[in-house]
């Protein structure tokens, strides 16, 4: 006889990755990192003589990104919205609720589930493409590298932690699912206009608010205008100007996840 | 007053959404080996009680506790409690054995429950069924196996026999059954169909409108709100129930296909014979049985919710 020795929470995560992951999503997903990884990899400012070995790696590893982070958004934004909001709609989070694990166990393991693995699997798609295409260029400025993936990734998972919000107060995974999508291209178009703004008026502050919810806008105008004197545009972040506004969005990010983490375990009715 | 071994001890309990008050100060309590039917008509605050019985609902107003302790977020009670939703909602690509396999390793139970669980309900054939295969007759089974797969104390049940057949209705009153004698399990029941509920039951709670309005055990509530029913079955009856509507002490005619149902002043029940057989030979009508005291819960039901009043008994 099998005596159940299972973790609930380990038990919960299991089914969770089942369900987020079913065959072949996270095939296709490894297969089209893989291959945008390689497709979309320019080496063109490695070239540059007039830059700086950070900047060269600050703008491979973006390159890396572009595309790529909007297929990891479809699948986070997917696994957040229907891994968990559908399972709220369906009343699957009844059943789970009927397991011996705190609420918040069990957001944590959809969690996990939909945001962790998703995150590794690019990560460890991309970051091993770097090594592959350019040891180089990436072995001495890991940090660099590290730092623009977390400038980049702050914003999809303040659209996700959104996602979750939505989620979770209209109980309704596809609506969150669309409300997600506005939420992006909205801040995006946003973006865009306090950018033209800020270069007309040579003003600051737009750019400013806008990198606290997109920090990888600060950090670019540190690595592309770093050598610049001051005065060359509306602004020129230092390097800790960069960092802090990285670690806002991502205090922002967090206080999006905490604020789900207590409507699900203190507020949420079913 | 509170009870010392309360499984389910709730006071004056309200919920409201928005502007509808869904239940209204309800009290309810159940005891260790009991099996207590919650009856009451849709939209009465049943499977709001029992969602807030489950810790998935805030009260808005009074306390609920099931085995002493607060419901909402407690996972400590959990392997005590079994439940059964209305809809039942699993993870439908799991298969059903491998799934409650997971539930056996979640509540720390042998593995072999699972097949054991399935055996119970009559799905050991559909075992390396996907759940998402499996019809609504059998989804509802495989929400009573998942419920009593870890042997709990108390099983909460919203509307259990929903889209099961006859006979699956039927062994399920006999798996209530065993399992409160011989492991004194109790059972929290809430149904619209009420002769199952009167087959399992020995103490009910008629809600509606939110409220309790009788409680206590079964046949106490027969004494009180039955008293001076009775049920005439004969092969005449809307020609019968004509005539025994003039008769002065009655209060309540209903007639069907195969009886009429009379409420009557509780001191003429015995003239009432005397005159339903007058009657009966006057329209021409067979007499084939005359029952006093509530015949069904279904009656019982009517005359407590139809008397309109509020009463706990014991």
């Amino acid at each position: 006889m099998t005596t159940g020795k299972g973790s609930p929470f380990l038990e919960i995560l299991a089914l969770a990755l089942n369900e987020d992951y079913r065959f072949p999503i996270l095939e296709v997903f490894a297969f089209l990192y893989v291959l945008g990884t390689f497709a979309f990899a320019s080496f063109s400012s490695a070239t540059s003589t007039n830059v700086t070995s950070e900047y060269v790696a600050y703008t491979v590893t973006s390159s890396l990104l572009g595309a790529l982070v909007f297929i990891f958004m479809i699948l986070v934004f997917k696994n957040v919205a229907y891994g968990l909001g559908s399972d709220i709609e369906k009343g699957i989070i009844q059943t789970y609720f009927s397991y011996p694990l705190k609420r918040r166990s069990i957001l944590s393991a959809k969690l996990l589930s939909a945001l962790g693995v998703s995150l590794a699997l690019f990560l460890g798609v991309q970051i091993s493409s770097l090594y592959i295409l350019a040891p180089d260029i990436v072995a001495p400025y890991f940090g660099t590298v590290l730092l623009t993936y977390a400038a980049s990734l702050s914003y999809p998972l303040l659209i996700a932690g959104l996602i979750l919000l939505v989620a979770l107060i209209l109980k309704r995974g596809g609506l969150a699912l669309v409300l997600g999508i506005v939420f992006y291209f909205a801040l995006g178009i946003i973006q865009n206009l306090v950018m033209s703004i800020s270069l007309a008026t040579n003003s600051a502050l737009g750019l400013q608010i806008m990198s606290l919810f997109s920090p990888n806008l600060a950090l670019n105008l540190y690595y592309q205008f770093s050598g610049y004197p001051p005065g060359s545009g509306p602004w020129i972040p230092s390097f800790t100007d960069a960092l802090i506004y990285i670690g806002a969005s991502y205090a922002i990010v967090l206080s999006a996840f905490l604020l789900g983490y207590f409507y699900f375990s203190r507020r949420m009715n079913l | 007053m509170r009870m010392a071994m309360a499984l389910i001890f709730a006071e004056d309990l309200s919920k409201s959404y928005g502007r509808v008050r869904a239940v209204d100060g309800l009290s309810l309590t159940l005891n260790e080996g009991s099996v207590t039917g919650l009856i009451g008509p849709n939209g009465a605050g049943k499977t709001t009680t029992i969602k807030m019985v489950l810790g998935l609902l805030r009260p808005d107003k009074g306390c609920v506790e099931v085995f002493g302790q607060d419901p909402w977020d407690n996972p400590r009670i959990r392997p005590l409690v079994g439940v059964v939703y209305e809809e039942a909602f699993f993870p439908s690509h799991q298969g059903t054995l491998d799934y409650l396999e997971k539930v056996c390793r979640i509540f720390g139970m042998p593995e072999s429950r699972a097949a054991e669980v399935l055996r119970l309900v009559d799905l050991q054939d559909a075992s390396d069924r996907s759940i998402r295969a499996l019809s609504a007759g059998m989804l509802q089974r495989f929400a009573i196996a998942h419920a009593l797969v870890h042997h709990p104390q108390l099983v909460v049940a919203d509307e259990m026999t929903t889209n099961l057949d006859p006979q699956a209705r039927s062994s399920l009153l006999e798996i209530i059954l065993q399992l409160r004698n011989d492991e004194r399990v109790a059972f929290l029941l809430s149904s619209h169909i009420l002769p199952e509920l009167s087959r399992v039951c020995d103490s009910v709670a008629i809600i509606n409108q939110g409220k309790v309005w009788a409680s206590g055990k079964l046949v106490e509530l027969y004494e009180k709100f039955a008293a001076g029913t009775v049920r005439v079955s004969t092969d005449k009856p809307e020609e019968l129930a004509a005539e025994i509507a003039r008769l002065p002490y009655v209060k309540k005619v209903e007639s069907d296909i195969r009886g009429v149902s009379v409420r009557v002043e509780q001191e003429s029940e015995e003239k009432f014979y005397e005159d339903a057989l007058r009657l009966a030979k006057k329209v021409g009508a067979r007499i084939q049985g005359i029952e006093t005291g509530a015949a069904s819960l279904e009656e019982l039901y009517r005359v407590a919710v139809g008397g309109n009043r509020g009463s706990e008994v014991s």
